[in-house]
């Protein structure tokens, strides 16, 4: 038994009467493996560069400290958040939507919710919109240079009286709002925190989630943001506002399914998305903020889809880091503080136009995945997604997958039903170590923000792109439809098209608010947001800046205006 | 004579989200020999200024989020105002079957939608270029 006394110590999770058992199972599985195949090579390297063995045994639970798996619901959350997940409350729906403007998407909101969706928590309701491209990156519809988008891939929202129309005669205090938008997040968020307000409901009331997307340098924001240093403590302010006005507010969705759609790899995609919580952690400890009243408002957008088991494995790697990093690095104690919670989607880069309805297998696989990684809020794509933005049946469709896999396919019984599993636990382990290395790479070149600036990460993400693009062309990586099993003639299927007259009716009640409003009100509101952001910028009086844009908003200030202010205090990115 | 090297701008909107696409092909271009020349763009008259500052052989515009028809029709009219109407234009990213016949009849000489073969993209950009100025002027 020389091979076990080599192992003593190492042995963490098995007798010896059982390591013995293991080992010599393992040696007759070498012997016939080699007399059926002899020396042909099985094994897999993932994208990410984890390299995945033919099989695993208990003996490759050896590397991994049995106090890193635990229980679901205990440190370091491995295994999930909660000590009971599914079995007392489902996964959140939160498909997206948004087109038109407020009361055009005001109508698809009613339809999801007569279909049985929009179901949050408790019994209350859940929406999760997305913006056109003019106002997720804060400019009013107005504005020559973005004419032609205005409404056309989300909603137009420029004013606080928009997000009255949306949410016209709802109950604030049981409605989850998530709302998913790039540089314009701040603005946004005070443009729903004074409608909310106008409609008598209090900051405590209000629960729902801002992306806040301005952390995200990783490809997907496009061309407009703050500065990277802006950025940061923008988002600190945001964090400090929320936790002492709208404690139930989550304040930043970092999005490592952002990182994965700009290309990057599973391991690069995690690394990443746990530098950008340092960062935004080192910001706000460097502000004099207590880090456990601002990170339980901290959360996670996952993408999945692209490598099954992998994509579990890198949830709970995910989780376990940033419980270790929390807690280890920067002395958070709030168990709060220490639990990730997930909102996941399947992937949209890898649904393709061949072939579309492909795509509805494609987002079932992924969104099964992401339940049994133990996520806490799940978007399915629609089918069409590659085509345009997605029709009623789509839609629909994409609720019914989440709805099927929750209540037919019994997979809500068990949590982390795959925890213990040998493959899982050592690809768990080995991603959040491969990850780690990447984190410590990231500190050497001087933390997330400098390896912003120096175009590095753009760089790093961009090369894995290509790589993916190229491992297709050369058909190491199969796409179905798209580099086999291909179809000469394709049936045409319907496209949503959005209503043109989204753009007119925006810009005739844009010019009509302008008009209407009391203008050195607004004026006397703008000038107040700058006096704050330079503050702020100063490190001062930090929260100041969202309360000043929740005043504008009720001051009738439009998203545009106040952009405009926190461009010049805190910069562009070009 | 010296050989030219075929110049490209590659350009997308300041407000598009996920530059993927538009980043993997300025790689390929890039292996392919060209030089590629990317900048965003906020109004359709700042391609066709970059376009001639540059001295680009051809035009890509990459569209994720909107805005495809509308941009591609003032860029269009933009580059015939400049005099500038041989430079060809191609269009990419998520491109709807009822935008398709807009965009050609704006002169768009070639669309490519996801899925695309790298090469295909590729040799598209060289033969525009290789036809030299006048190439869009030409309908085949």
């Amino acid at each position: 038994m020389t091979t076990r006394s080599n192992l003593s110590g190492a042995r963490r999770w098995l007798s010896e009467r059982a390591a013995a058992t293991v080992d010599a199972a393992a040696a007759r599985w070498v012997e016939s493996r080699a007399a059926r195949y002899g020396d042909k090579d099985f094994e897999a390297t993932n994208r990410s560069g984890v390299v995945v063995k033919p099989v695993y045994s208990a003996a490759d639970l050896d590397e991994i400290p049995p106090d890193d798996v635990g229980m679901p619901g205990e440190y370091p959350f491995t295994r999930g958040i909660y000590p009971i997940h599914y079995q007392y409350q489902p996964w959140m729906d939160l498909q997206i939507i948004g087109y038109g403007v407020a009361g055009q998407l005001r109508r698809r909101m009613d339809l999801l919710k007569e279909r049985g969706g929009s179901r949050g928590y408790f019994g209350g309701e859940a929406y999760n919109l997305i913006f056109d491209m003019p106002t997720s990156m804060g400019f009013d519809p107005d504005l020559p240079a973005v004419q032609g988008a205005i409404g056309d891939c989300g909603v137009s929202i420029c004013k606080a009286s928009d997000f009255e129309t949306l949410f016209d005669g709802k109950d604030l205090s049981k409605t989850h709002v998530s709302m998913v938008c790039n540089a314009g997040s701040p603005g946004i968020l005070a443009l729903y925190l004074a409608a909310a307000r106008r409609m008598g409901f209090s900051g405590d009331q209000l629960g729902g989630n801002i992306t806040n997307y301005i952390w995200d340098f990783f490809g997907h924001c496009g061309g407009v943001n703050f500065s990277p240093r802006g950025s940061y403590r923008l988002c600190a302010d945001v964090a400090a506002y929320c936790a002492a006005q709208v404690p139930r507010f989550n304040t930043i969705t970092v999005s490592e399914h952002n990182i994965c759609e700009a290309g990057a790899d599973h391991v690069q995609a995690v690394a990443f998305s746990i530098a950008t919580i340092i960062a935004i952690n080192e910001e706000c400890r460097e502000l004099g903020i207590d880090l456990d009243t601002v990170v339980p408002r901290f959360g996670f957008h996952v993408r999945y889809g692209e490598d099954f088991f992998e994509d579990i494995a890198k949830t709970r790697a995910l989780r376990r880091l940033y419980a270790k990093v929390n807690r280890e690095r920067f002395g958070c104690r709030r168990q709060t503080s220490l639990q990730a919670r997930i909102h996941a989607q399947t992937a949209g880069s890898l649904a393709t136009v061949q072939q579309p309805m492909n795509n509805l297998i494609r987002s079932t696989c992924g969104a099964l995945s992401a339940v049994l990684a133990g996520v806490n809020g799940m978007t399915v794509n629609a089918y069409d997604e590659a085509l345009g933005i997605p029709t009623e049946e789509a839609v629909t469709l994409s609720l019914r997958t989440s709805q099927i896999i929750a209540e037919e396919t019994g997979v809500q019984k068990v949590s982390d039903p795959l925890g213990g599993s040998f493959y899982i636990e050592s690809l768990t382990t080995q991603i959040e170590q491969r990850c780690m290395s990447l984190i410590e790479e990231i500190d050497q070149r001087g933390g997330l923000i400098a390896c912003i600036e120096s175009g590095w990460i753009t760089d790093q993400v961009a090369q894995s792109a290509y790589r993916w693009r190229r491992e297709v062309e050369d058909d190491t990586r199969v796409m179905v439809g798209v580099n086999r099993y291909r179809t000469d003639d394709e049936p045409e299927l319907p496209v949503f098209q959005p209503d043109p007259e989204a753009a007119r009716l925006a810009l005739e009640d844009l010019e009509r608010h302008r008009l209407r409003r009391d203008r050195s009100r607004t004026d006397r509101a703008v000038a107040a947001l700058r006096d704050a952001g330079h503050r702020v910028m100063d490190g001062r009086d930090i929260g100041s800046v969202t309360a000043a844009l929740v005043a504008a908003a009720e001051a009738d200030a439009t998203l545009g205006e106040m952009q405009a202010v926190l461009f010049e205090v805190f910069g562009r990115n070009k | 004579m010296s050989v030219r090297v075929t110049r490209v701008l590659l350009t997308k909107s300041f407000i598009d989200s996920h530059d993927r696409a538009i980043k993997t092909i300025a790689l390929a271009l890039r292996d392919g020999g060209m030089e590629v020349v990317m900048v965003d763009y906020e109004t359709p008259g700042d391609i066709v200024g970059t376009a001639i500052a540059e001295d680009v052989d051809v035009i890509g515009i990459s569209f994720m989020s909107g805005g495809q028809v509308a941009t591609t029709q003032a860029v269009a009219a933009a580059l015939e105002a400049a005099d500038c109407a041989d430079i060809p234009v191609v269009v990419g990213g998520t491109i709807r079957p009822f935008d398709v016949e807009q965009l050609q009849r704006a002169g768009v000489q070639a669309i490519f939608r996801g899925g695309e073969r790298l090469d295909n993209v590729v040799e598209c950009f060289r033969e525009l270029a290789r036809r030299g100025p006048g190439a869009a002027l030409g309908v085949d």
